[in-house]
């Protein structure tokens, strides 16, 4: 609602007591447990105070006191919707402090399944969202279809649906069973018809537009005061990403956009940039499947009869680039004493981890940066003088998710 | 008002779209599957309930008590009790118990199994009505020869080497006709199931007739013997497992 009809709704004549009341910490529409203690005049929103924590698993202290080895597998439950990127990032840090080279094919079966990744779950929030401005019906069928798909795809690869354990520190876990880059490539070339399904049902849709546009506005300033990042930032018009500001892994190779959209960053223009973040990725993901070294996994499988896998560094079938990880992992796996951050940009943001290693099988110190907690942030500016119907369009257009707030 | 024709028209005219792409579908054969009528064709590296796999081709089990997948565990839900025997000296598995109430299916145990004993099935279906019936002990967690030679052939593992074998013993010796005639293949002994010598071990009376009882008899039968004799060496196995904890318990605590 325009804030110009708020004001006039809002007059004297309507002023009425302040009501405080929670929302949550179980509302079906919070993705997780938050609470939000609102303080209402009549319809409208004054004040919100998000009281975070219900979900807390102490994921940093954990990290601390198991192995290497075992705090791989636990990491994917941090942010269950994109388990691929905080593996990733944990990967990453721990690589730059040990200082092992992931082999080429690696990164780009990295990038793979992380592109796939971000696609289910931009399409699980398109699906929810749609639930959450009241189209029960039908709806988040069309995104979830898709979504199935890929993850079928990735269970394939990885043995767990969301859950992966797959990217570790040094590669990736496994290599593609047969058949599966096919799958993808299939996949790829469906799938943008499949999202001008969902634009053709929604992006247009009257109700929908009333619903989403000039609600919730995130100015730029107000975005970059509060650490925002990922897509909600990019809505706002500030030209953020990782990928392309500073490219890691083999992004650079790639040509792909960044969508940025210079609006006023209400939730509709948040909506259109995670549908067209998800045209890039599909973008990203057939460029990679022309560039993966080594081709497809069942090529590659033909190649290596010749020499019967026999997995040398300098034979010209399984060493070099074609390798998927750079050393074998083992129960005992240790980093090299040390310290280092890295980030990547995760489907809701920057996702950084910071390690602190002395070199024995455990880490001396985690520390996350949780996209969700810092966008999370900005909530509350962004509900006041709303009326209540409008607070779940606005949480929802943001793509929090409660576990990796509370980590 | 003709910009609120126009709008409306316009509305209208959208809406028919989104709903012109909802008809389409009408007509399709449905994508979703009716759960318990038809099975999910789930993929071989699918990390269902955990299982022991004994060798396709020999039958003989192939864990070789090594704890690495205990060692792993980040729920410590693997608890296996082994001893040294004390005819060959080697680590004979008495009994394996996994508390699928605890764990988590990251499948780190499969991965660090040196002999590829211990494997995710694809099978999902494991609600029970206590806590209890979730602990999986080792009769309950030895996959059939058959069912291990599906998993191996469809999470494309290599088929293992047949253990090697065990100094001779005289128990041993008389059985070896007998296994002889049930599994051709079989190159070893079947001393070299640990299960069975452990049984052949400890209780000589009843070693005399085993062999002959199990060369025709497949593995749970064995196992089942195993258990049976379990009761009488708990006393001597039960030391060395809290030992192994033990030293286990600073690093956990220390971190």
């Amino acid at each position: 609602m325009a804030p110009e009809k708020i004001e006039a709704l809002t007059s004297t004549r309507l002023k009425t007591d302040e009501m405080i009341i929670n929302m949550g910490p179980q509302h079906p529409a919070t993705h997780g447990v938050l609470r939000l203690l609102l303080t209402l005049d009549g319809e409208f929103v004054k004040h919100v105070e998000p009281v975070v924590g219900h979900l807390h698993r102490a994921q940093e202290w954990q990290g601390q006191n198991r192995t290497w080895f075992q705090y791989q597998a636990l990491i994917d439950r941090v942010d269950y919707l994109s388990g691929m990127f905080t593996s990733w990032a944990m990967a990453r840090a721990a690589e730059k402090v040990d200082g092992c080279q992931v082999p080429l094919r690696g990164e780009y079966m990295r990038v793979i399944v992380s592109e796939m990744n971000r696609i289910t779950s931009h399409l699980l929030w398109l699906g929810t969202y749609g639930i959450d401005l009241g189209a029960m019906f039908g709806f988040p069928f069309y995104p979830f279809r898709e979504r199935e798909k890929l993850l079928d795809l990735l269970e394939a690869i990885s043995g767990q649906r969301m859950m992966f354990n797959y990217i570790r520190i040094g590669g990736v876990q496994s290599e593609a069973p047969p058949g599966w880059f096919a799958k993808v490539s299939e996949f790829v070339k469906e799938f943008p018809d499949r999202v001008d399904e969902y634009e053709a049902i929604l992006t247009n849709n009257p109700i929908f537009i009333k619903r989403t546009k000039g609600v919730g506005i995130l100015k730029k300033q107000l975005a970059l005061d509060y650490g925002v990042t990922g897509p909600s930032l990019r809505a706002s018009g500030v030209p953020l990403d990782l990928r392309k500001t500073k490219p890691y892994s083999v992004y650079d190779r790639l040509k792909f956009e960044v969508p940025i959209h210079e609006g006023d960053g209400d939730t509709f223009d948040r909506y259109v940039l995670r549908v067209k973040e998800m045209r890039e990725s599909n973008e990203i993901l057939r460029q990679c499947l022309e560039q993966i070294p080594g081709g497809t996994a069942d090529e590659l499988r033909e190649r290596r009869k010749a020499c019967n896998s026999c997995g040398k560094a300098d034979c010209s079938n399984c060493g070099g680039d074609l390798m998927i990880m750079a050393k074998k992992q083992n129960a005992g796996l240790r980093i090299k004493a040390g310290e280092g951050f890295d980030a990547i940009e995760s489907p809701r943001g920057i996702l950084g981890c910071y390690i602190i290693s002395t070199g024995g099988d455990t880490a001396y110190r985690f520390k996350w940066r949780n996209p969700s907690f810092c966008n999370l942030a900005a909530l509350p500016d962004l509900l006041i003088d709303h009326p209540i119907a409008d607070i779940m369009a606005i949480f929802g257009s943001i793509d929090v998710i409660l576990p990796d707030v509370d980590r | 008002m003709f910009g609120l024709v126009g709008r409306a028209v316009e509305s209208l005219y959208y809406v028919c779209v989104g709903l012109w792409t909802v008809a389409k579908h009408t007509g399709r054969a449905p994508i979703t599957k009716e759960f318990p009528d038809t099975m999910p064709d789930l993929p071989g590296a699918f990390r269902g309930r955990l299982a022991l796999a004994v060798n396709p081709e020999t039958s003989e089990h192939l864990c070789i008590s090594c704890r690495q997948c205990e060692r792993v565990c980040p729920d410590k839900c693997i608890d296996i009790t082994a001893h040294k025997s004390p005819e060959t000296g080697k680590l004979e598995l008495i009994d394996f118990k996994i508390d699928h109430g605890l764990c988590m299916f990251c499948g780190l145990c499969t991965e660090v199994c040196p002999t590829t004993c211990i494997i995710n099935t694809n099978d999902f279906e494991m609600s029970d009505y206590s806590r209890e019936a979730l602990i999986y002990d080792l009769k309950k967690l030895t996959l059939t020869q058959d069912e291990s030679a599906h998993y191996f052939s469809k999470k494309y593992l290599p088929i293992p080497k047949p253990k090697p074998k065990p100094a001779p013993k005289p128990a041993a010796a008389a059985a070896k006709p007998a296994d002889g005639v049930a599994a051709p293949a079989k190159p070893a002994p079947p001393a070299a199931k640990p299960a069975e010598g452990a049984a052949a071990a400890k209780s000589a009376p009843a070693a005399t007739d085993k062999p002959a009882g199990d060369a025709a008899a497949t593995k749970p039968t064995a196992e089942k013997k195993a258990d049976d004799s379990k009761d009488s060496e708990k006393e001597k196995a039960a030391p060395e497992p809290s030992a192994a904890e033990g030293k286990a318990e600073p690093d956990k605590t220390e971190g």
